[in-house]
């Protein structure tokens, strides 16, 4: 999967939990969740559950414990398809 | 070094649902997740052990300056009023008052003693002159603080190192 297309997908899964709008729309690899987005961290957990869903991955302690940004979720998502 | 965390339940019950499948496994041990369903309200209880982990997880930010996500690390005991992280044990206070949970975590017990505690309405925030480092760790005038924002709430608390008598070194 593309870099272009997991961008959109985390921005459709980001979405309700964001509070920065204007930071969704310009959403990048550099996005950061909590800083740039101002999601909630008890909503990060949402966020790692709906990346699970949509994928049919499993996101393990250590890749989770780095999940705070667009970047880290897509080498994340990467890596667990390319592993299956 | 300090941290405290506020949760506005309000909010938390509009933002968050903990009965979602998979949630508790990721943010809460086998322990917390007994206690919390053993609870006459299991949602106060999320929260107090989530405010608890989030508490101690901004004391170890402050010291080791690395952003992680990492709740199942902070073992929670209501009962011992602590929080253990990577073998080191850290005391908890926690205010409840109608919608609102207040918790404030230290390095060890006598620094309770040293802190300056503000449960405030959120609007307060605009009165704080906080400043922050390139860590995003807060500071009030020269003096370490933690702060916390949730829905209505928000919390305060300063380190002042001359209530204190034994020594700490505090970035």
């Amino acid at each position: 999967m593309d870099q272009e297309t997991l961008i959109a997908a985390i921005k459709e899964i980001v979405k309700p939990y964001t509070k920065n709008e204007e930071a969704l729309n310009n959403i990048s690899e550099n996005t950061d969740f909590v800083n740039d987005l101002q999601i909630n961290s008890a909503n990060l957990v949402d966020i790692i559950l709906d990346v699970e869903e949509k994928f049919n991955i499993v996101v393990d302690n250590d890749s989770m414990e780095r999940m705070l940004n667009v970047k880290a979720a897509i080498e994340i998502i990467q890596s667990k398809l390319a592993g299956q | 070094m300090i941290g405290n965390d506020i949760v506005d339940l309000h909010l938390a019950e509009r933002e968050s649902y903990w009965q979602r499948q998979g949630y508790l496994n990721k943010i809460f041990t086998a322990d917390e997740q007994s206690f919390i369903l053993a609870s006459a309200d299991p949602t106060t209880a999320v929260w107090l052990l989530w405010s608890c982990k989030e508490a101690v997880y901004k004391i170890v930010h402050r010291h080791t300056r690395v952003r992680t996500y990492a709740p199942l690390k902070f073992n929670c005991s209501v009962t011992a009023g602590t929080v253990t992280y990577e073998g080191h044990v850290y005391p908890f206070r926690s205010l409840q008052s109608g919608y609102c949970i207040h918790t404030i975590a230290v390095e060890k017990a006598e620094l309770f003693d040293a802190l300056e505690i503000y449960t405030e309405d959120a609007l307060k925030r605009e009165q704080w002159d906080i400043s922050k480092d390139d860590d995003g760790v807060p500071y009030l005038e020269g003096s370490p603080v933690s702060i916390s924002h949730h829905g209505r709430f928000a919390g305060l608390v300063i380190y002042r190192s001359n209530n204190y008598a034994g020594t700490l070194h505090m970035i």
